[in-house]
């Protein structure tokens, strides 16, 4: 079974980020509706569809959710986020209906990691939403372990497209520990092959001084 | 843990070999291996066995479980029951494939073992898939489970340690730490 020479950051915990975590920086790119409660002076350049100087009160918006945790504030005098379509009422009924249907990559391929960072903005849902996340995700174990842990050696794109990122995340693990079984029954794993790093470096393979 | 770890844990296990040289008794750190007569039974360590089979130096006797009738037995014991079945040695996987790898010629009907076991396997692997399955949608927070071999614990491990993790991510969304509502960490 091959290591990795380096461990990257997991995403944080529930609805903290972790600084370094790429997959939460990325996660952070996600644009959400937000309206301003107070007025932008001189930045009306970010708003293309304008072209007023200003952003006045009560522009309608979508900001990255970088910048709405930062200017979001309890007394709530900057920004007001609403919710994304997909963890609005309408689409929580059809989560608890079947979760099993729903094609998670295009809802954000970062369903559960937003849906946790959506709690920090104090929506009268949040328990709602918290609660739907986790049964989303029970609903949907069953199928990912059995597609991650039965799927040899064959083409798995149609499994994984409809998988959030910490889906696929799983998916890759529960395929890592079935090559490596299946590996060790067909007798590879005593089998001695040049280690990855050393091929990616081309300095140590015979062929290539022979020539 | 690689499989390959846990078959290393396995060569551990004793089995009986009928050697063809004579020794003295060899005493090593992890245990005395009986003096060797040839042509009289003795009990030693997986490891040794296979290295003396390589090197022809013995005839490996087939351990008690190794045998059709009782593996069918005990396969379709495994089918019956919801509830893992004792297993025939706690490394059954490992010992069975060294085993008809390194000596299928002293075992009979080596092939049929080699598909009985498989049959057990992946009947108790089944099980082990529905159990870790009621065991997250209950959100259960202990499980205890019976009769498991290394091997089987190893091939779900690390699924089933990250997906709880994950709903342990999930499931802290509902209670946030007093402090940590409403302020966010300047870096």
């Amino acid at each position: 079974m091959d290591t990795q020479s380096y461990l990257p950051v997991q995403p944080g915990v529930g609805m903290e980020e972790n600084f370094l975590s790429l997959d939460d920086i990325l996660l952070s790119q996600e644009r959400l509706p937000a309206r301003t409660e107070c007025a932008f002076p001189r930045l009306g350049f970010l708003e293309k569809s304008t072209d007023n100087p200003d952003i006045v009160e009560g522009t309608k918006m979508e900001l990255p959710l970088w910048l709405s945790k930062g200017l979001y504030d309890r007394k709530r005098r900057v920004l007001s986020v609403e919710l994304p379509k997909v963890y609005r009422e309408g689409w929580r009924t059809v989560f608890n209906a079947d979760p099993n249907v729903v094609d998670l990559h295009k809802m954000g391929p970062y369903y559960y990691g937003l849906g946790s960072q959506m709690l920090h903005f104090d929506c009268p849902e949040n328990t709602e939403i918290g609660q739907t996340l986790l049964q989303t995700f029970i609903g949907r174990f069953r199928r990912n372990m059995d597609s991650s842990q039965n799927a040899y050696n064959e083409d798995t794109s149609a499994l994984v497209e409809r998988l959030d990122t910490l889906e696929k995340a799983l998916f890759r693990s529960g395929q890592s520990g079935l090559n490596s079984f299946q590996s060790w029954e067909k007798g590879q794993a005593s089998q001695i092959t040049a280690s990855a790093l050393v091929l990616n470096y081309r300095k140590r393979k015979i062929t290539d001084m022979q020539q | 843990m690689d499989p390959a770890e846990v078959e290393f844990l396995a060569e551990k296990e004793t089995v009986k070999i009928i050697p063809n040289f004579s020794l003295d008794k060899v005493y090593l750190i992890g245990g005395d291996l009986g003096p060797f007569n040839p042509g009289l039974p003795v009990d030693v360590p997986v490891w040794l066995a296979l290295n003396l089979k390589q090197r022809q130096k013995c005839r490996i006797v087939p351990p008690a479980w190794m045998d059709v009738d009782k593996l069918e037995e005990m396969r379709d014991l495994e089918r019956k029951e919801d509830a893992f079945m004792p297993v025939p040695s706690p490394h059954y996987m490992e010992l069975t494939k060294l085993l008809l790898n390194y000596a299928s010629d002293n075992i009979p009907k080596a092939d049929e073992i080699r598909t009985l076991v498989k049959d057990i396997w992946d009947t108790r692997v089944a099980k082990l898939r529905l159990s870790a399955d009621s065991f997250i949608t209950q959100a259960e927070a202990h499980a205890k489970l019976d009769n498991l071999t290394l091997m089987e614990i190893n091939t779900i491990r690390s699924f089933f340690l990250d997906s709880l993790n994950c709903m342990y991510k999930l499931r802290s969304n509902m209670q946030p730490s007093g402090d940590s509502k409403g302020h966010f960490n300047d870096y």
